[in-house]
């Protein structure tokens, strides 16, 4: 190979391109973003330090306190064993956050390989991909939970991989669709011509331009998983009791809804403040990333 | 203002028109005081560059702005009724009755789950207050005269079932078939083949010509404005620069932006193979107020003068007005600026005869899927039996119309699809640049990394060297480094398609394959790109295949010329000869079909468009596959397969008739 002789200059100068970080600012800009991180980042601060805070440990029974109403003492009162519904509730989101998070990684991580294969490739690869993830989109997601739960019994593990199970083939599918659209861009076939491997392509040029859509999809998945695990604990499916999961708490509330109405109520409104939230999120990246929406 | 009585009441009547579009960065002055008269039967051809407000003033006569535009100010007088005054219910009567549209994209200007006569029926029973079955018989008697066979059938067919061409013949039919005292057509033929665009031009002058309809004809195709127009409006940064009678504007063009735009075109006459002039810079930014005249920054004569007061439009002769303080523009001087090229041997580099590709009976056919599965799967014979040899330095163009297999000629060259039969011999490897800036990048990739990728894919230096690389290849395509760090997003169509050449560049190939790398730039910009490949073919002694529709400029790049039709080459030789000589019936249809940037030599022209379209590339002829368009067609046309014989020294055709 040739090699070019050319004198190098004397002084380089360090340039950090500040549009790198258009993106990440533009973000913070959007109004849809700023309220969904004015409700998400005093709760998860909240969940992260409730041991030091002063209240009761979720699991702490008090036989004085049974069934307060909501109070200095106890914000969210008390259920019938005298436990903290504030502090229950706060070990309740953690546990929501872990499963959505979790939920959201899982199905943008696989969604990502299995999409990107089956989309690139095309072919054979495509065909059998798309017909098992068609399988998947056949069930409706809760029955095909439940089924996975029977099984695996229940617990924080079958709860991820049930609801995965459901969220995986729309991501395979989405990222499958992008993937087969920017597979046959000019610039992938420049790539071709001087023999970049089909890993060079993948990851070069297809991922980056389809992971901010994911991200979209993944923060609705992560809303979507924390209702199907509540659902799915009131169901008696889910979590086990006595672990605080917020669905655990409003199934826990459910006879006493006309004595003491706060056990169900305030963990509700707190997965419903969540969930808007996190739809806000992915609302405001979609509005960023999608130069039609911007005005 | 001076107010003049007319002779004769103008057709139409804009004075001062001012169009905006409010965004939130800015108020863009599309249109900025256009005043202009039309009288009825006259043909005005607006030309310019993309975003100097040609589209935006026509579609202001109409009031159908696209949102968030909006007609300011000005007056629109129609047969001396004003246009801008009107209501919205009152305009309805006008548009379609008075000014029919016909629009640029035929696949996209008809409504596609509704049939001809669902869409051509109704603003006739409107307009001309007829019946239902009177509406339809005259919708399929206009269907009739713009060369639809069998109409009273087809009128009942969905836009999906006829080709490009003739959905654009419906699009005229709609446009006329209320009579209306005014066409505007914007790029009305920009999306068409050569051959099939000189059907509709020729259709056009014939029906304007026949119902007295005038007409405003927007282009970026000179050689249109040649073949087309009685008076060209000439737009710059939304005003009009110039406008006059289409033989004063060629010939003593007064605003030194027509001069610049006329010197842009390729020589029709090769022996005069002169550099094109290119336009330095860019158009101003719309949303600022300009002082002075707004091509200040671009024009080479400019003075103090033209930055302190903008020029207004004053007569330069008969009918010729032009905007510039210059009294002749740029003047003769302006072909100084101009240095010829260095001609090249045609036959590539002098004594070096070393062959760089060489292609031999090269086939590549796509095979679908039969509907039953006894049948034989239907064929597309994209490329035929293709042989050909590019020497070192050399640039082949190969021209065609869509269909035709030049690129999946390129495509295979660059090994991107594997053929089906022959072989391709290439001495070193071949790059290639591509028609569409916009897709050709990784939008998430800097100028930087977007050359280095083909550096890096083949572990070719360390990262200094790679860039130290960069910089000299930005260097040659004529752009400063600064440009590492930008993203093709900052970037215009011409300095992407620098990048587009940059990259082909960075591993040296000894072949750049160029598929139709100017058409989707203006006519300014499109001069520079073709400059910069003149100059790299000398520097570097790089082989070029040149893919393109457009012959005029393919015959000022090639050396050799290929013309391709239906999977095959017809004809092949040197670009002079093939250009100025053409031996085969199809290459003088195409270059019969080529408009010239002369209005005298138009005029002097017999035009008779090659008829009929493309035969349908899953049932090939079993002769020749030109005999079912051919004028010289005979039955053992129909019969033989024609191959490629010698027809001179420097030149093959496959005719059995050519001599």
């Amino acid at each position: 190979m040739a090699h070019f002789s050319i004198p190098l200059p004397a002084r380089r100068t360090v340039s950090i391109d500040l549009s790198r970080f258009n993106g990440i600012v533009r973000l913070l800009a959007n109004r849809r973003v700023q309220l969904a991180l004015m409700i998400l980042v005093p709760i998860l601060l909240l969940t992260t330090f409730r041991s030091v805070l002063p209240i009761a440990g979720p699991l702490e029974t008090n036989l004085r306190a049974m069934t307060k109403a909501p109070s200095l003492e106890h914000l969210f009162g008390t259920d019938r064993m005298g436990r903290d519904i504030f502090s229950r509730t706060l070990a309740g989101i953690q546990i929501s956050m872990f499963v959505g998070f979790a939920v959201a990684l899982l199905s943008l991580i696989v969604g990502l390989v299995v999409g990107t294969l089956a989309g690139f490739f095309g072919g054979a690869i495509d065909r059998v991909m798309m017909t098992i993830t068609d399988i998947f989109l056949a069930f409706p997601s809760l029955l095909l939970a439940i089924g996975l739960v029977s099984v695996m019994g229940t617990g924080m593990l079958p709860v991820v991989l049930a609801i995965s199970l459901s969220d995986v083939p729309r991501f395979i599918r989405l990222q499958r669709s992008m993937a087969l659209s920017l597979r046959s861009r000019a610039y992938i076939d420049a790539a071709r011509t001087v023999k970049a491997s089909h890993l060079w392509l993948m990851t070069r040029h297809i991922v980056p331009n389809t992971i901010a859509s994911l991200l979209v999809a993944a923060s609705i998945a992560a809303a979507n998983a924390i209702l199907v695990e509540a659902g799915l604990s009131f169901l008696g499916l889910g979590i086990m009791p006595p672990a605080p999961s917020l669905g655990n708490l409003i199934r826990d509330g459910q006879s006493y809804l006309e004595q003491a109405w706060w056990i169900s109520t305030l963990p509700g409104a707190v997965i419903l403040l969540i969930a808007i939230s996190l739809h806000f999120l992915s609302d405001g990246i979609r509005q960023v990333l999608d130069p039609r929406s911007r005005k | 203002m001076n107010l003049h009585v007319p002779i004769r009441e103008p057709l139409l009547d804009v004075r001062d028109l001012h169009t905006h579009f409010v965004t939130d960065t800015g108020t863009v002055k599309a249109v900025n005081g256009v005043s202009l008269q039309i009288e009825a039967g006259e043909r005005v051809a607006i030309v310019g560059e993309s975003g100097s407000g040609k589209s935006a003033m026509a579609m202001s006569l109409l009031r159908l702005l696209a949102h968030p535009g909006k007609v300011v100010a000005g007056e629109i007088n129609l047969e001396g009724h004003d246009l801008n005054r009107m209501s919205e219910r009152q305009l309805n009567d006008i548009r379609g009755a008075k000014i029919g549209t016909i629009f640029q994209d035929p696949m996209s200007s008809l409504d596609p789950v509704m049939r001809i006569a669902d869409q051509m029926v109704p603003p006739i029973m409107r307009h001309l207050r007829l019946r239902r079955d009177a509406a339809r018989a005259e919708a399929i008697s206009w269907l009739d005269r713009v060369g639809i066979p069998d109409p009273s059938r087809r009128i009942d067919a969905y836009p999906f079932e006829m080709s490009g061409g003739m959905r654009q013949r419906v699009m005229i039919a709609m446009a006329l078939s209320c009579r209306p005292r005014l066409v505007i057509a914007d790029e009305p033929t920009t999306a068409l083949d050569v051959t099939i665009q000189a059907q509709i031009v020729e259709l056009l002058k014939e029906l304007t010509a026949e119902t007295g309809a005038a007409m405003i004809f927007i282009t970026h195709d000179l050689g249109l404005v040649a073949r087309f127009a009685h008076k060209v409006g000439v737009m710059y940064a939304g005003r009009l620069a110039e406008f006059g009678p289409v033989g004063d504007i060629f010939a003593r063009p007064q605003h030194p932006y027509t001069q610049s735009l006329l010197d842009t075109i390729p020589p029709v006459d090769q022996q005069e193979r002169r550099r094109l002039a290119q336009i330095p810079g860019f158009p101003p930014d719309m949303k600022r107020p300009v002082t002075g005249c707004a091509f200040k920054d671009r024009c080479p004569g400019a003075h103090r003068h033209c930055f302190e007061e903008a020029p207004e439009l004053a007569a330069r002769g008969n009918d010729h007005v032009a905007a510039c303080w210059l009294p002749e523009g740029l003047g003769a001087d302006r072909t100084v600026e101009r240095p010829l090229v260095e001609p090249l041997a045609p036959t590539g580099i002098p004594g070096d005869d070393r062959v760089a590709v060489e292609i031999n009976n090269l086939h590549k056919h796509f095979t679908g899927r039969s509907a039953l599965p006894w049948r034989k799967p239907p064929t597309v014979r994209a490329v035929n039996g293709i042989s050909m040899r590019i020497r070192r330095g050399e640039t082949l163009g190969i021209v065609g119309e869509s269909g035709c297999g030049k690129s999946t000629v390129a495509r295979l060259l660059l090994g991107l699809d594997p053929a089906t039969s022959g072989d391709i011999f290439i001495d070193g490897i071949a790059q290639m640049v591509f028609q569409d800036p916009a897709s050709s990048f990784n939008p998430k990739m800097t100028l930087s990394s977007i050359i280095q990728e083909p550096l890096i894919v083949t572990g070719w230096g360390t990262r200094l060297e790679r860039e130290d690389r960069v910089r000299e290849l930005l260097g040659q395509v004529g752009l400063d480094e600064s440009y590492m760090h930008r993203y093709p997003s900052q970037l215009s169509g011409g300095q992407r398609q620098r990048v587009a050449i940059a990259r082909a560049l960075a591993l040296k190939p000894s072949v750049v394959v160029a598929d139709e790398p100017t058409s989707a730039l203006d006519v300014s910009v499109r001069a520079q790109i073709i400059n910069l490949l003149m100059d790299l073919k000398q520097q570097l002694r790089v082989s070029f295949v040149f893919i393109s529709h457009d012959l005029l400029t393919v015959s000022y790049v090639a050396d050799m010329i290929a013309v391709m039709y239906l999977g095959e080459v017809v004809e092949y030789g040197s670009a002079d000869e093939v250009f100025h000589t053409p031996a085969h019936p199809y290459t003088q249809a195409l270059i019969a079909a080529m408009p010239i940037p002369d209005p005298a030599a138009e005029a002097a022209r017999v035009q008779t468009p090659l008829s009929g379209e493309l035969p349908s590339p899953l049932s090939l002829p079993p002769g020749c596959s030109f005999a079912s368009r051919c004028p010289k067609a005979t039955d053992y046309c129909r019969s033989h397969k024609m191959v490629l014989k010698p027809y001179s020294a420097t030149r093959e055709t496959a005719c059995h008739y050519a001599n």
